[in-house]
This record gives C-alpha cells, structure tokens and sequence, in this order.
C-alpha cells in the first residue's frame, strides 16, 4: 500500500517566489486547456497563441496599471490575513462618488482640482464601504470573506438604482446610462497604449507608499503580525479591533480610487445593469496579489500575466462562449494551482511503502 | 469520586497472557531510531527495547526527545531512519489507529480528548468494533462499567469539559483500558499530579503489569522514575545515554547520565540572590476576583491577592483549576464578571492589554505559541512590535542592538536575528520571549509556566534572571506554575489555587510541601 | 393559498438542501467557501442533464453526483495538505462559475435551436409532487441531525471539526471523515441547486453566476448555528422573502434594484444577529474551522 505523507521542508524551497507563481500560472493554464478542449472543443494550440499574442496586446498597459493598483489595495489586506474580496464593491462606490462630482457638481470648471477630489473622494467612499465590513469583522466576528462579497452585490444594486432612476442621463439613445462626464475631466492618455498618466502617476505613488509603510512603520509592521498571529498582537497590547478596520479602510481606498480612475479613463460613464458590465478587476486583483506572493515589488509582473490573461479570455469568442467563461476558467484553474503549489513552498511528500 | 482500589477484577485485563515476568523476548524493540526536525535532530539512533510486565521509564528533561521517541511509537511521526519491531515482526506504525490496532495506547500530558463532546462520544471514536451508525448510547453502560471496575464514578453522558483535570486522566486510562491496549505509553500524565493522586495511578499501573502489560513512563522527574520504574533508559539529547535497572540506580548516577558531566557543575551551584527584608508599595492588588471560563461557568472565583514590589508571589495548583483565566483577567486579555485588579494604584480592570502593557507589565503566557510570539516573525519584529508605541516609524537600528543583547545573554542559538522565529527550536523560542518580556517589564511580570519547553539549564537560568529582576529592579512577579517545585524554589510567597478559590497562602520559609499538596488535591 | 405553497416550495426545497449539506460539511472543519460556484454549477449541469436527456430526474442526479465529486475533492486538499480553505474554495467559486458557462451556454443553445418547453426538461410544479420533494428534505434533514447527535458517525464529523489532531489521536481518520462529510453534504447542495433550474427558475440564463443564491444559503446555514432543524426556519425566511419580492416591492413601493439587495441585507443582519446573541456561544462555530491541517504538527 503506498500512502502520501505530507512532512514540513527542513530546509526552505529554493527560489520558492518564482518557482510557485510561476508554476502554478502553467499549470493553470494546461488545466483550464484541458477543460475547454474536452468541454467545448477548443484547440489548446489556438488558446495558447491567443494568449502570447494578448501578452503584447494594445490593451495590456492600461489592465496591467489598473491592475497593479487593485493588486497593492489586497496586498495591504492580505498580508493582514484579512480576505478582501470586496474590492469589486469597493471599486464601484468609488466610482459612484466621482460621477456624483463629475456630473452633478459644480466643481467641474477647475479640472485638475476636479480630478483629484474625485480620486480622494473615491478613495474614502471605497475606504468606507471597506470599513463597514471590517467593523463586522473586528467588532462582531463575522468572517469577511462573505460580507465583503455580499457587499459586493449590493453596491452594484445601488448604483443599478441611481442610474435607472436619478442619474439616467438626458443624451444617452434610449440605452440607460448616465451621461458622458465632461471631457475636461477625462484622463490622459498615454501615447501608444490604452493606459492613462493619472494612472501611472498614482499606482507609483501607491506602489512606493505601500512598500515604505510595510518595511519602516509600526502600522505595517501591526498589520503583518494581524496577518500571521493576531492573538500575539493582542498580547502584545495593540488594539487588534483597529487594526483590522484599517487594513479593510486601507485596502478599500486604494481599490476606490481605482474606481474614480476607471471612470474618469476608461468608461466615462456607468451604464446598467452594472453588474453585467463590470470588467471584474476586482476579482482579478485576488489573482495578482497571490500571484506576487504578497510582495510588493513583484505585483506589477502579476498583474501584467493577469492582465494578458484577461485579454485572452475576452478576445476569445469561441463556439460562442463569451469571454466571462474563460476568464473565470482561468482564474480558478490558476488560483487553484497556486493554492497548492504554495503548500510546496514550506511542505513536502514523502512515499511510504 | 475518586476511590480507586486495587482491582480485583481481573476481567478487563484478560487480553493480556498472564505470564509471570519474562524477560525473554522483548514486546517491543526499537532500533537505530532517526528523527529530525527543520533545525535539529531529535532522535539520534536510539534502540530500546520494551519487555511485557514491566514499567519502564523513559527519563530525559526538556527538548531529550523523549516525546518524539514516544510518538514514532504511537504513529503520529515517520521516524526517517530505523525500524520498530513489535512481537518479532518489524512494522510501520502509520497512525494512532494503527498504533492502537498493535496494542499501543497513549495516555499524554494533556489529555486527548474533545471538550464539547460526551466522555462516550469520545471513547467510541477509538473502538472499532463499533459502526459508523452505531448509536453512541450502547458504549455508554460499558463505559460506565469499566469505570466502576477500576473504581470510577463517571456518568459517561458528561461532556469532557466539565471533568477535572485528574478525571480526564483516567477517562484516558479507561480509553486504554477499553482498546485492550498491552503497552501504555504514559507521557508525563502523571508528573504534575500531587503525591496522593500519583499514587493512585502507580497502583493501577502496576495492576496493569502485573497481568502481563507494559508501561512505558515519560518523565523529566529523576524522583518519579526511581520510584515506580523497573528499569530506566536515559535520554539525552536525542541519544540513549543508558539503561538501568532499578535495583542498581542511584540518584546521582541518573543524574549525571540526564544531563552529562559538564552540565552538572552548573546545577549544582544555586544561585544567591537575596530577598529584600521588607516590600514597599503595591504592585498588583486583586479583590474577589470572578472570571468566567469559555464554557460559562466561574473558573476564577473569588480571588484576592496582592504583589509589592520586588516579591515573587508563586501559585500552586493542578493544571486546569482556574490559572488561565486567572493569568489573562489580570493580563487583561479576559474579561472578569466580578472584583477589581489595580496596577500600580490604577484600575485595570476589564480595560484590555492596551492599558496593563502601557503600565509596564509583562507577560510570559502558557502557550508561547499562541499569545507570546509571532512564529512566521523575525526575532527583531517580535521585539520591535512591544516597544514604544509612540513612535511610527520604526528604527530597526535600535532593534537590532537589543535583539543582539538578548540573544548573547541568553545564549540563543540562532543563525542570525532575521530568521523567523518558528526555525528555532523550542526551547530557544522560550529564550527569546522570556528574555525579552524581562527586558520590557517595567512594573509588574507575569509567569504562566515560564520553563515548561525549557531544558534543565536554561530553566534555571531562567528563573535566576527572574528572582535577581525581581530583586534588583523591584518589579513585582506573579509567578503562575502547575510544577510545584518552580513554585517552592522561587516564590517569596505562595498561594495555592483550587477549584478557583485560594485555599491557603504560605510564607516560602516557613512551608511544608505536604500540606501544599493536600491542599491542591482537596 | 395552494398557489402561494406551490411557488414557495421550490425555493425552500432549494435553500433547505443547500444550506443543509453546507452546514454538515462544514461541522466537519471544512471552511466551504466554494458554495457558490458549485451551487451555479450544480443548476447548470441539472439543466444542461436534464435538456440533453429530457428527463429533469436524471439532471437532479447527475447534478448532486458531480456536486459530490467536487466535495469530496475539496475534503481531500484541505485535509491532507495544509493547504488554506479560503483560497481553495473561492478558486473551486471561480471554476464553477466557469464550468457552469461552458457547459450552459452550449446547452442553453441547444434548448433553443431544439425550441423545447419547458415542460419537456422540468419537475412538474404540481402540489403532490412538490410536498413529496418538501417533506424528504425535512426528512433528510432530521435523519442528519440523528447521525450528527446520536452516532458515531456524528461523532467523528463533530470531532474533526473541533480539534482534528486530537480526533486523530483518539483513532479517527479525519480525511475518511471529512471526504465522507464533504460527499453527503455536496451531495444535498447538489439536489438542492438542481431544484433551481428545475423548478422555479426554468431556463438557463448566461448571468446565473450574478445571482449570489449559494451565499444566501450560507447565511442561512451560519444564522442557524448550522443546526439541521434550525436551518428549517431560516431557510423558510429566506425563502419567503426571495419567493414574494415581487409583493414586498409592491406593497413597500420599492423599486426592483432595492428588493434585489434585500436578500443580501437580510443575510448580513441575520448573520450579525447571530453572532450577538448567545446563539452564538449556544451553536458555536467547530472550533478548528478553516484551520489548514498538518498531521505532523509539532508544538513547543
């Protein structure tokens, strides 16, 4: 009889922070080939050419850059051990709060300074639909993975109501959306791509932000300690109930600014239903930030993989499967991969006869 | 209701061949054990063997490897080099149940068993003779009749956490018991037990043996070996540094054997602090203290004490009698229902650690683990994240000297002081956390068995650095220990713990062990 | 009043079995996460089953076979590798979302080039039937919450929940367990999520994975305490409030987007609720709950 013992590494898996992401994206990626070849008779060699070719796509700069924002807003929270997975929400209130400025408010005649409060003024609306779960969190016990999610839902739903009702645009030709925000407000482009400067500009500011408090402050140094023993932190005489607010306020403004970005870029716009109509960064962000092992420096690689995989999935437009399928394929195959390639990281097998 | 006498009930042991003592072939025979653990090897080619009708004791102090040894046999580790041989045919032990399938049953320090769920419930997850459908009522009168046979009065419908802690060490000798088990590994279950309650095991176990079983004891006390064993096999940093019969050992030839030549001169000097002559101001003051266990009812009641400054103040008591609750209300991680706790004149009470760690107060816990470290933590972050909170940015330099300081004076071994901490072994681990939480401590210091994982060495050390803080700095120390000679060594004053209440305080000088133990049993 | 029964019967058949089999896995110490996207992938396959072979009792048992698979192989990776719940659920979310569009929209497709009714793949919503289906879930319901309590079954699943080393000390095989605990329950989420395309939601829509039911299920299980008879009520609740939005938006004058939040808002309040209230000390959460697990576990 031959079991499978699984014993703890006595020394480390060398090159573990490439070995893990890096298999795990190859083996995802034969795995969700897998499934479409014998569940929709996809050719993998066409999948796998498309998904060369999305690595130089036009559209890769801009996803790329969005991503590697929504990838630093998880890493704040996952290294927290907080499960974020409410940055989809997050993102929208974000952006909820800058259309509200950039539609409806006079504030639109200065537009640098108009820009900019909207990214801070969806920044705190994403850091407060954050809070909210991580008030249930800390105070209550509720896990956040849940309410994070429905939370989600919700905030579609919220903005459903406003752009069906108060918010329905007069110039929209019978589609139910909000107007178009004033060009003066919609972001630069950068020349080449798809991507925005604002943009750049901010995932630098973020990125180095980011990577200073987790290397050099006390807050950083908290929400590392929240992630790997909060009973010690407690013990330790922090108030862990703060703390883990902040890593949810945190990681939810970053993702709110995002939305700000995103509309003030890309869509210029909401349109309804908005839940069929999200690019799902959100959710791909859980990707990048597992991917980059928790790493700062090493989320922009990720989000760039994340993002050629996105690509692919919507450019795929075969046997009539739309995009979603494939992008969800991907994600799961890929985080389900590296779910158990990172137990290799510190684990190994042994065969016992 | 604990009259155990001596069964004269022979049926439940009538798996066992009733051989008179034959030292023949051994039951069980290890050879050339090899187990290694990431940063050190536990066991190191060790081969014992294990005869029917005998007791033998497995003696090594902390961190020898006498529970890694303990566990290969029991399946719950591979051994990476070696075999096991048990009645002549070698076998791989694969788990508890295999283990158990052979005879081999573990009664360990902390008992294994559930909390929420019944004594039967519990018994019947180790008896295969019962399906999975099986109805948890049919084991419950068998239960209670093997219960009543070794003397027990036990209503097998209770749930496990209402049992005290010497009650749930004979359900797990009932366990045994019930499995048919011929070899009984017992790991340290009784070394924390008072002298009456030892006995009572010791009695049953030679019952045990008598028709033809074995125990295997695991201990660290030199006293208890020499006591019940028949023969003794010394463990020493994971190798087998000899076996002796019982007629032919002697305490110092044990000793030096347990601990090596060297180490010995060492433990022979006691150290000399002196204690002040009188103790000035209040460090810590305690009055009727109530505090709720997780399972709702009071595992604290009633508790009144006081610290001054420069006094070691030792609790004594059975684990399980209210300690943890009594170390965290004070601590501040548990709220108390009733009664006040005042540090340094200021009320405390239910305010959080927040509060008692701005005081000055440290804090060395039960479960290092779990409340003292962050394993996945590197040495200078678990210090970095206790010192000064105003700050906010933190200045790594400065982190680093104490770091380095620590580990010199402790002697750490470490590779370097940016390694997470879970690399180190046990015992080092302890270091750490102790010198540290005796480094930040500014008021008052609190000791939940400070030296459980630590070796003999460090132990002493250990406590030394804390009686010379105690005295040198007049910190006060409460110093919480369920080993009742730490207590007796360091203490100025002792109090003991029982059922949750203080049963009696005692003057260090003028204490009798005797009367100390009957008043943890009563 | 029949009319009412018979429109509410489906939805509570649907979250009663769901919540059911998510409850009794998770007693086990599985953090079950993937609730959702094997709930969409179960009505997908039910539909896609049922329209292939136009016969809806076939996609019923296919959808819990292929349910069960999956539960058993979240059992297996989360108990014998250390491995995290969390992650490993949602990865199987995504999956299942992805599967379920895979395996629907061809299907979907196909019922539309084939233009069949409705009638030719469901269960007939008739009253005889559907009390026959209500009253076997209740049943289901009440023989779990036997094992649970009074087996040894029930033992095990408890005691690998609370405190999985020393289950396996005692001599329980935790992964058999957990993997037997992980079939049974995925199983019931199976049946219970093929009842929703098979009896009140007919039809496959592309957009089922926007719907979040699976995570109503889980609120309806955690305001429950897990507790087989329990999850009766909250599941009569959710259902109620599901089945009859229409007459809440009506009678309250809401608009359709407030009444869609609803079900959502209702999960969060309720499970807040719980965790308030002594309920949740009274049907505590298994203590080793989510906790990766590695048998070898050394401690200080």
């Amino acid at each position: 009889m031959v079991r499978l013992i699984v014993l703890r590494r006595t020394k480390p898996l060398p090159y573990a922070s490439i070995l893990i992401p890096v298999s795990s994206i190859i083996l995802g990626i034969i795995l969700s080939a897998i499934i479409l070849y014998f569940l929709a008779g996809i050719s993998p060699l066409a999948l796998f050419s498309l998904i060369i070719r999305s690595f130089i796509s036009p559209t890769v700069v801009k996803d790329t850059l969005i991503l590697t924002l929504i990838g630093l807003s998880l890493v704040i929270a996952f290294r927290a051990s907080i499960w974020n997975i409410g940055a989809e929400g997050q993102i929208h209130m974000g952006m909820l709060v800058a259309a509200w400025i950039a539609l409806f408010t006079p504030l639109t005649s200065a537009p640098m300074f108009a820009k900019i409060t909207c990214v801070l003024a969806g920044a705190v609306a994403g850091a407060l639909w954050a809070a909210l779960a991580g008030v249930l969190r800390a105070y209550v016990g509720l896990d956040e993975v849940p309410i994070t999610l429905m939370l989600n839902y919700v905030a579609y739903y919220v903005l459903d109501i406003l752009v069906y009702g108060p918010w329905r645009g007069r110039f929209t030709y019978g589609y139910i959306r909000t107007d178009e925000i004033p060009e003066d407000l919609w972001l630069t482009l950068i020349p080449g791509t798809t991507a925005h400067m604002e943009v750049l500009v901010v995932a630098i500011i973020i990125g180095l932000s980011t990577w200073l408090m987790f290397k050099y402050t006390i807050i950083g140094l908290r929400l590392r300690i929240l992630g790997s023993n909060p009973e010690f932190l407690r013990s330790a005489g922090v108030n862990v109930k703060h703390v883990m607010v902040l890593a949810l306020a945190l990681s939810g403004a970053v993702a709110g600014a995002v939305g700000a970005l995103y509309l003030l870029g890309d869509t210029h716009r909401i349109s309804y239903p908005v839940e069929a109509q999200t690019a799902g960064y959100g959710y791909l962000g859980i990707l990048v930030a597992w991917l980059s092992m928790l790493d700062v420096r090493a989320i922009p690689l990720a989000a760039y993989v994340v993002s050629s995989l996105r690509i692919t999935g919507i450019t795929m437009q075969i046997a009539g499967l739309g995009g979603t399928a494939i992008v969800f394929l991907f994600m799961g195959s890929v985080l389900l991969t590296y779910t158990i390639a990172k137990v290799f990281s510190e684990y190994t097998i042994r065969v016992q006869r | 209701m604990l009259n155990l006498a001596t069964s004269k009930n022979n049926r439940i042991f009538s798996n066992l061949s009733k051989l008179s003592y034959e030292r023949v072939k051994p039951f069980i025979s290890l050879k050339g054990i090899t187990k290694r653990f990431p940063g050190v090897v536990a066991l190191d080619n060790v081969s014992l063997d294990i005869y029917r009708g005998e007791i033998l004791a497995l003696l090594g102090e902390n961190g020898a490897g006498k529970s890694t040894l303990v566990k290969i046999m029991y399946g719950i580790y591979t051994p990476d080099k070696g075999e096991i041989i048990i009645d002549g045919k070698k076998t791989n032990i694969y788990s508890p149940r295999h283990a158990v399938d052979k005879g081999i049953v573990l009664v360990p320090q902390t008992p294994h068993l559930i909390d929420s769920l019944s004594v039967a419930e519990n018994l019947i997850l180790s008896l295969k003779e019962y399906g999975v459908f099986a109805r948890v009522e049919r084991v419950e009168d068998y239960v209670k009749k093997i219960a009543l046979d070794i003397g027990i009065n036990l209503d097998p419908r209770e749930l496990v956490l209402t049992l005290s802690y010497t009650q749930k060490q004979l359900v797990s000798i009932i366990r045994a018991l019930l499995l048919k088990a011929k070899v009984l590994l017992v790991d340290e279950a009784t070394t924390l037990l008072p002298s009456k309650e030892k006995e009572k095991f010791y009695r049953l176990f030679r019952d045990f043996v008598r028709n033809g079983g074995s125990v295997v004891l695991i201990t660290h006390k030199i006293h208890e070996a020499l006591q019940v064993a028949d023969r003794i096999a010394i463990l020493r940093s994971g190798k087998l540094v000899g076996v002796i019969d019982r007629g032919k050992a002697r305490s110092e030839d044990v000793r030096k054997l347990m601990f090596g030549e060297t180490v010995l001169n060492m433990l022979q000097s006691r150290f000399n602090t002196s204690r002040p002559s009188t103790y000035e101001g209040k460090v810590l003051e305690v009055v009727d203290l109530w505090v709720n266990s997780p399972f709702g009812e009071y595992a604290v009641k009633g508790v009144s004490l006081v610290v001054r400054k420069g006094e070691v103040v030792g609790i004594a008591g059975i684990a399980g009698n209210g300690q943890e609750e009594l170390v965290q209300a004070i601590v501040g991680l548990l709220r108390p229902s009733k009664g006040r706790i005042k540090l340094l004149g200021v009320d405390v009470t239910g305010k959080g650690v927040e509060l008692t760690r701005k005081l000055g107060v440290g804090y060395i816990p039960d479960t290092p683990t779990r409340y003292g470290v962050s394993l996945d933590n590197t040495i200078e972050e678990n210090i970095a994240i206790l010192l000064a909170k105003e700050k906010k940015i933190i200045r790594w330099r400065e982190v680093k000297e104490i770091a380095s300081k620590l580990v010199r004076e402790y002697h750490v071994k470490t590779p370097h002081l940016k390694v997470p901490v879970k690399v180190l072994s046990g015992g080092n681990l302890m270091k750490i956390l102790v010198s540290r939480e005796l480094a930040i401590t500014k008021s008052l210091l609190i000791a939940h068995n400070p030296t459980r994982a630590l070796d003999e060495v460090s132990a002493k050390y250990v406590r030394h650095r804390i009686r010379e803080k105690a005295t040198r700095e007049s910190i006060g120390v409460l110093l919480v220990s369920e080993d009742l000679d730490e207590v007796l060594e360091l203490s100025d004053r002792i109090l003991i713990l029982n059922s949750g209440k203080i049963v009696g305080v005692f003057d260090a000088d003028r204490v009798e062990r005797k009367y100390v133990e009957e008043l943890m049993v009563a | 009043m029949i009319e009412d029964l018979v429109s509410v019967l489906p939805v509570f058949i649907t979250y009663y079995l769901v919540a059911l089999g998510h409850g009794f896995f998770e007693k086990s110490g599985v953090l079950n996460l993937a609730i959702d996207g094997l709930f969409v992938l179960g009505a997908t396959v039910a539909f896609a089953v049922a329209a292939y072979s136009l016969n809806p009792w076939t996609g019923l048992f296919m959808s819990s076979i292929v349910c069960s698979l999956f539960g058993a192989f979240i059992a297996y990776m989360a108990t014998k590798l250390p491995i995290s719940h969390g992650a490993l659920g949602l990865s199987l979310m995504f999956l299942g979302y992805g599967l379920s569009l895979v395996i629907g929209i061809p299907a979907n497709n196909y019922v539309y080039a084939a233009a069949l009714k409705p009638s030719a793949y469901t269960i007939p919503t008739v009253m005889n039937t559907l009390m026959v289906l209500f009253i076997a879930s209740i049943l289901i319901g009440i023989l779990l919450h036997y094992i649970l309590e009074n087996t040894k079954l029930g033992a095990m699943v408890r005691a690998s929940g609370e405190d999985p080393h020393t289950a396996e000390a005692l001599g329980v095989d935790v992964l058999k367990t957990r993997i037997i605990a992980g079939a049974i329950g995925y199983a019931l989420i199976g049946l219970g999520s093929a009842f929703f395309t098979l009896t009140w939601r007919i039809g496959w829509d592309p957009k089922i994975y926007l719907l979040g039911h699976g995570w109503i299920a889980f609120a309806i299980s955690l305001a429950a305490g897990r507790h087989p008879i329990l999850t009766i009520f909250t599941a009569s609740l959710f259902a109620g409030l599901v089945r009859y939005q229409y007459v809440v938006q009506t009678t309250l004058g809401l608009s359709t987007e407030i009444t869609k939040m609803l079900p959502f808002i209702a999960a969060i309040i309720s499970m807040t609720v719980f965790y308030v209230t002594p309920l949740k000390r009274k049907l505590a959460s298994p203590k080793s709950l989510g906790k990766p697990y590695y048998r070898e576990e050394r401690t200080v």
